[in-house]
């Protein structure tokens, strides 16, 4: 899960990207509005957390001009403000959530996680695709009593692929929703976490579409 | 008198008939003095051809020549006499018969003309003269009778006092058309006011005449200036909001990362004072966010208002279906500032989509006096709940976020519009029903 997060103070930006980074997300953090705008328009995110107080933009009018040029990923608004008109205002305007000052990291994840299942569908608190039962919490799978522990980009990379299951992924879709801005993205890789998936969950985990893809479940 | 109107009217209604009146007096006394004028320069005349007709003989005898005298002072009373005393001879004429007029001395070359009654109380005008003929003192007074020239005089007065009544009527009419016609720029203006009262408008219209301008325009202004305030202060305690909220953030979570797990207490304390400064923040910041009791501020309008706000509580409380419905009759704005309306009604129908089962209520009424009720089929509260929520404004289970804050300061708004706000069970729906009354400022 690749999220974008726009928050201008460079503290509490660093620790929402750590704590996200532990939760098996990869984000890219921008400090003003202009830079988030540009992130957000341009590269597939699976969820944005905004907040409105941005620098040089404010987060309203970054979110009203991802809306109008179409970017649905869905947005969840960070802020100070708690009058009803600005919640009125962020959710009319495109947002999905909306999230005061201050929160617990928890909170922030439990809304996240919500909000990425909402948008691909998903219901229910734990991730559960056929017979495989992902523990966001623990960054574990389990099937049938049987229960693996999983690395970080191994979790990542499952995740992604059971909240799209059935469907073709390339690798460049893989890396996109993986790795951060800034990581080494080399396709390659994806390759490796693939075969390492199959080695640890079994060979039929993750079908080969060649020149296509992956693809994940049944189905395939 | 503080009715322009009046005040207009009454000074114009006397002045006018003090202007008619002088003119009629003026009007009156001159034609008066005309015809008296014109009358004497007649017996002067009369005079004149009698001291013609005069002969004195050498015996000091004075004759008058019959073919000189006008028939009209040959009959009886005719009321044009003549009177001629030559050094104590009296010429009478025949309309006296035997009366005699009472004819003052005069000097040789003087003339008087007197207002005389004569036979059978006529009222004469007599004009009299002292001559020298034929080195004789000869004195010669001739009368008229006025009756008719008064007569007419006072048809001519009451012709005179009847055209100026109508004109007087007529100019009345005239005026109070015009003081009308430019007082209704300044009625329009206090109709403004009302409307502005009432938030239909938020600034006067200053088409009005030059007088009232500088009123409306510093009105305008005012309100002008009251708006920006209010968006600067707004402004500034979201920008101050922001500078706490977002330190506060990193510190609460500092907190608890940094204290060891297993020291209870510490963990404790530190999230009760970080929530006492943000409860505390909140509270005021939201409390110094209502407008309030301001004029000329657009406010709550529930067509274009309400549903934006009803689509961000069906997707902030997204795992519930609520049906939402709404009785507001005719009303189309509630009466206070839109961001307060905003705020209540956030406030109360949040808390309305928390604890429905299913279905949310808003009725809106207003007759003499406004009542907003909000109602939802939840569980409800019993009696001592009530209570407590009517003193304190809070709903008891405080493990809902935000639920205290959010009835406080509906509270909080309710009191600054001088209303009432209480609490009670829903007839219709079982749940709780939170019922506002407020007073109509119209």
């Amino acid at each position: 899960m690749r999220l974008l997060l726009a928050e201008d103070d460079p503290d509490l930006s660093l620790r929402l990207k750590r704590y996200l980074g532990k939760q098996g997300f990869a984000v890219d953090a921008v400090h003003n509005g202009v830079d988030a705008e540009f992130n957000g328009r341009e590269t597939p995110y699976d969820a944005i957390v905004l907040d409105l107080g941005l620098p040089q933009r404010s987060g309203l009018e970054v979110l009203a001009n991802w809306r109008s040029a179409e970017v649905k990923t869905p947005v969840l608004i960070l802020t100070a403000r708690d009058s009803w008109q600005e919640k009125v205002r962020g959710l009319q305007q495109g947002a999905d959530d909306y999230l005061t000052k201050p929160f617990q990291e928890e909170e922030l994840l439990a809304r996240l996680q919500a909000l990425i299942r909402r948008n691909t569908g998903t219901v229910g608190k734990t991730l559960t695709v056929d017979g495989w039962v992902l523990d966001e919490e623990t960054q574990s799978v389990s099937r049938d009593e049987q229960h693996w522990e999983l690395t970080g980009i191994e979790f990542r990379l499952l995740r992604y692929c059971m909240l799209h299951p059935g469907r073709i992924l390339s690798k460049t879709q893989l890396t996109e929703h993986i790795y951060e801005q800034d990581a080494d993205k080399d396709s390659n890789v994806i390759e490796v976490y693939v075969k390492r998936l199959r080695e640890k969950l079994g060979k039929d985990i993750i079908a080969t579409r060649r020149g296509q893809g992956y693809v994940f479940g049944r189905q395939a | 008198m503080t009715s322009l109107r009046a005040r207009l009217g009454l000074g114009l209604v006397s002045s006018l008939v003090v202007m008619i009146g002088l003119l009629w007096l003026t009007v009156g006394i001159s034609v008066r003095t005309l015809m008296e004028d014109q009358l004497a320069s007649r017996l002067a005349h009369d005079a004149e051809s009698l001291l013609g007709g005069l002969s004195i003989d050498a015996a000091g005898h004075a004759s008058l020549d019959a073919r000189r005298i006008q028939g009209i002072y040959q009959q009886p009373y005719s009321g044009h006499y003549f009177q001629v005393d030559v050094e104590g001879e009296v010429l009478r004429s025949r309309s006296l018969w035997d009366a005699v007029l009472p004819v003052p001395r005069v000097a040789l070359g003087e003339t008087r003309v007197d207002f005389i009654t004569g036979p059978q109380q006529q009222a004469l005008l007599l004009w009299t003269r002292g001559f020298r003929k034929q080195d004789r003192m000869v004195q010669i007074a001739v009368a008229e009778e006025l009756d008719a020239m008064l007569a007419a005089m006072q048809g001519f007065r009451l012709r005179l006092a009847a055209w100026s009544l109508t004109l007087l009527f007529l100019l009345l009419l005239i005026q109070r058309y015009i003081v009308v016609r430019s007082l209704r720029s300044v009625s329009a203006a206090a109709d403004d006011v009302v409307r502005l009262e009432q938030g239909d408008i938020s600034a006067l219209d200053e088409r009005v005449p030059d007088e009232v301008r500088p009123l409306v325009a510093a009105i305008n202004k005012l309100l002008q200036r009251q708006q920006q305030r209010l968006l600067r202060s707004r402004e500034a305690l979201g920008n101050l909001a922001h500078g706490i909220k977002t330190p506060l953030t990193v510190l609460q979570q500092l907190g608890s990362e940094k204290i060891p797990p297993d020291d209870v207490e510490a963990h404790a304390q530190w999230q009760r004072y970080s929530r006492q400064i943000n409860e505390q923040v909140d509270q005021s910041l939201r409390r110094a966010r209502l407008a309030g009791d301001s004029l000329g501020a657009s406010h709550f309008d529930l067509r274009t208002d309400l549903p934006p706000l009803v689509d961000t509580l069906n997707r902030l409380h997204r795992d519930k279906s609520i049906v939402f419905r709404q009785h507001t009759g005719e009303s189309v704005t509630l009466p206070m500032e839109q961001q307060d309306g905003m705020e209540l009604l956030g406030n109360l129908l949040d808390n309305a989509w928390k604890w429905a089962h299913s279905r949310v209520l808003l009725t809106v009424e207003h007759d003499t006096q406004w009542r907003i009720l909000v109602e939802d089929d939840g569980p409800g509260i019993d009696a001592a709940g009530l209570q407590l929520l009517a003193q304190r404004g809070m709903r008891q289970d405080e493990n809902m976020p935000g639920h205290g804050i959010g009835l406080s300061i509906v509270k909080s708004l309710v009191e600054e519009l001088s209303g009432t706000l209480q609490f009670r069970a829903s007839p219709s729906l079982g749940g709780l029903q939170v019922c506002i009354t407020l007073g109509s400022r119209a």
